[in-house]
């Protein structure tokens, strides 16, 4: 009996699943959106959530939301948006997702499916990331240029290649502007743990340092900094802001809805179909306006700052003594130029250990920047699977 | 860098992060002394968290907001205390039911909250005085919150009540043999129900310390476990206020220290002292004649009813 019915609410399914009809150009989309999180979160939920609101103003487009969708979970979520709500965009929005989205894919070949961060494709599934390198890497040049004691702090949660990536970009633009400088580093190992941000960062300015980035889901270090009266870089967006508009002087901010916004446009101008996306990666920084630096909303400096970093002079090898602040802009318009004319990650680079981690004349492939496991050379501090 | 700012510093930080630990530790013992086992102390602090910064914030009064959230965190224990003493349910599953309702519920709630800085927050202060003597007055009476001192103070008090009053005795006697208490004429029930009470009001304490004082900011879930170190805290301090009060300072400079010392340590390791502690205490009380003597309730997590024995 139990397996009769098992296999009676299978075919249904299969019926349903089947069903989908074909999309045609022109048509209206359907956007099912799974969140890993809740929108509150105040980081990478949030900030796609922000997203999801311009894609509902686009004429030919609507959308629904699941959130906080445990890892794993994902799978009937998908059936669920498809089945009840008549989706036909998916898109996931966490690591964790990845294969439960390939395997739906294949479930429902004439859906659209669009997976955040992972790398797994399919003819109807693509994948695609924003990311924060060249930010940090701004935001860098600007620590370096303003701590005083020539100690600066980073509060990592894993450490993992993404956030080794941004920890690297950052060191860079430190060491751009004070060669002096050193880039100390704690793990928490959690994305969001207050407490545990709160101490790392206590233990930070115990060993020195006067200027704080950190990857965190919460504003608990720009908290603590201010606490202090010392400098943070605001993570995920400008929402951070408000905690201390004093001691935020920039940050990194994201806008997925650039992604978002071109890739359903694509689908409904027919560019994509559900048989063209295995080749389909995006990888959108600067140049796209995917990332920004950003201190409040469309400030991407704290005015406050402006006066020091204009007064602190680098010895630049290209363009001779020139003030933090017009280099940071120098860099900035490098980074957005459709061309992208530089990147942190240009050879020649040694790692902490004196390992060539990228050759003279050569930048970093999207492969060894999703791949990173070195330090550079001016971190101080604990970096597990770290290469000899 | 000198051994002295080393010691300083590490003191001053775990005194900060021990004092909501240790709140909810003397509120915890008062529950499992009398016999009832509340795992639901992660949710009861999420509960006073929430209500800690959502009045403050309204009222302008950090102590204000502790008080409510108190009051809240009283109420929210009943919910647990009704479940276990009137209805015997299981202790253990309606422990963790609380605290997967306190969890959504205030996180449900939070939502309207999320993203606030909070600036009538609780003022660090300097002890006159005391705070200039040479290393302990940096360390303990300088740049600290006023909460930390109401701690050593609630847990002195707490191990005074147990030990050395009558009302101690009532409650101990209720975890460690209802049937002769009640024959005594103690109401079981009464006595328990207060005791959860006590670990309500001291959980939602807690709780608006870590929103009010300690971080100043409401998010949904901010607590990160805390409300489980303090189940293993209370084993560790062997049921006893005064044990908790070395204990939790003892966790929270381990935790302090995971960080300092990382490049040395694996951090992983001081994570885990709590809980490996809680297991190795475990082990001790389970030896039967050890158990009385170290002060584990007898009657910890067994329902009461009046005849069956």
């Amino acid at each position: 009996m139990n397996k009769r019915f098992l296999i009676a609410a299978m075919l249904i399914l299969a019926l349903i699943g089947g069903a989908v009809a074909a999309y045609e150009p022109g048509e209206d989309l359907k956007v099912g959106f799974i969140y890993v999180g809740p929108i509150g979160d105040f980081g990478w939920t949030y900030a796609h959530n922000e997203a999801r609101e311009i894609v509902e103003a686009l004429p030919f487009a609507t959308t629904v939301i699941v959130e906080s969708v445990a890892e794993g979970q994902e799978g009937p979520v998908i059936d669920d948006l498809i089945a009840q709500h008549d989706c036909n965009v998916i898109l996931t929005t966490s690591f964790g997702f990845m294969d439960g989205t390939l395997d739906a894919a294949l479930r429902y070949p004439d859906v659209f499916f669009g997976h955040a961060s992972g790398f797994k494709r399919a003819p109807n599934m693509m994948s695609f990331m924003a990311d924060f390198y060249q930010v940090y890497y701004l935001n860098g040049l600007i620590a370096g240029a303003l701590t005083e004691t020539d100690k600066v702090g980073y509060v990592g949660a894993f450490p993992i290649p993404e956030v080794k990536r941004h920890m690297n970009a950052w060191a860079m633009g430190v060491k751009a502007a004070n060669p002096d400088a050193e880039v100390h580093v704690k793990w928490i190992y959690a994305w969001f743990d207050p407490g545990a941000a709160t101490e790392a960062t206590n233990a930070l300015i115990a060993d020195g340092c006067d200027v704080f980035a950190f990857t965190e889901d919460s504003p608990t270090v720009v908290q603590v900094a201010a606490e202090n009266e010392m400098i943070s870089f605001g993570h995920y967006g400008s929402q951070m802001y408000q905690f201390a508009p004093d001691y935020v002087v920039s940050g990194q901010a994201i806008d997925w809805s650039k992604i978002y916004v071109d890739f359903l446009t694509k689908i409904y101008e027919g560019t994509y179909t559900t048989t063209n996306l295995a080749h389909v990666d995006y990888w959108w920084l600067m140049t796209q306006g995917a990332v920004f630096p950003e201190a409040s909303p469309g400030v991407p400096i704290n005015p406050v700052y402006i006066d020091a970093l204009m007064a602190y002079m680098i010895d630049d090898p290209v363009y001779g003594t020139i003030s933090a602040y017009d280099l940071h802009n120098i860099r900035l318009a490098q980074f957005s130029d459709p061309g992208v004319t530089f990147d942190p990650f240009q050879g020649p680079i040694m790692d902490r250990n004196g390992n060539e981690v990228v050759e003279a004349g050569f930048w970093l492939s999207v492969d060894s920047l999703i791949t990173m496991e070195w330090a550079f050379e001016n971190i101080v501090g604990p970096w597990p699977n770290e290469p000899e | 860098m000198s051994w002295e700012s080393w010691v300083v510093e590490t003191i001053s930080r775990a005194l900060a992060f021990g004092t909501p630990l240790l709140l909810a530790t003397v509120g915890e013992i008062y529950a499992e002394r009398s016999g009832v086992l509340n795992l639901g102390v992660e949710g009861m602090m999420l509960m006073g968290a929430l209500t800690g910064f959502a009045v403050s914030m309204g009222s302008g009064n950090p102590w204000f907001g502790i008080l409510v959230a108190g009051l809240v965190g009283g109420a929210f224990s009943l919910i647990h205390a009704f479940a276990t003493i009137t209805l015997r349910a299981n202790q253990v599953v309606s422990g963790l039911a609380l605290t997967m309702l306190g969890t959504g519920l205030s996180g449900v709630i939070g939502r309207a909250y999320e993203g606030f800085p909070l600036w009538s927050k609780l003022a660090r202060i300097d002890v006159p005085v005391l705070s200039k003597i040479p290393v302990l007055g940096p360390a303990v009476f300088e740049n600290q919150s006023p909460m930390t001192y109401i701690a050593i103070g609630v847990a002195i008090l707490g191990w005074f009540v147990l030990f050395k009053t009558r009302i101690g005795i009532s409650i101990r006697a209720v975890g460690e043999d209802p049937a002769t208490a009640d024959s005594l004429g103690i109401s079981v029930s009464r006595v328990r129900y207060l005791c959860v009470m006590v670990g309500g009001v001291l959980a939602g304490v807690a709780g608006a310390y870590w929103s009010v004082a300690y971080r100043t900011a409401w998010s949904g879930g901010m607590t990160a476990g805390l409300g489980w170190i303090v189940i293993a805290l209370t084993i560790f301090a062997f049921w006893n206020p005064l044990y908790g009060l070395v204990g939790a300072f003892f966790f929270a400079a381990m935790r302090v220290l995971s960080f300092r010392l990382q490049n040395w340590l694996p951090p992983e390791l001081l994570k885990a002292m709590p809980y490996l502690l809680a297991i190795l205490v475990l082990i001790v009380v389970s030896r039967g004649t050890l158990q009385k003597r170290m002060g584990a309730p007898s009657a910890l997590a067994l329902p009461y009813t009046r005849g069956e024995d």
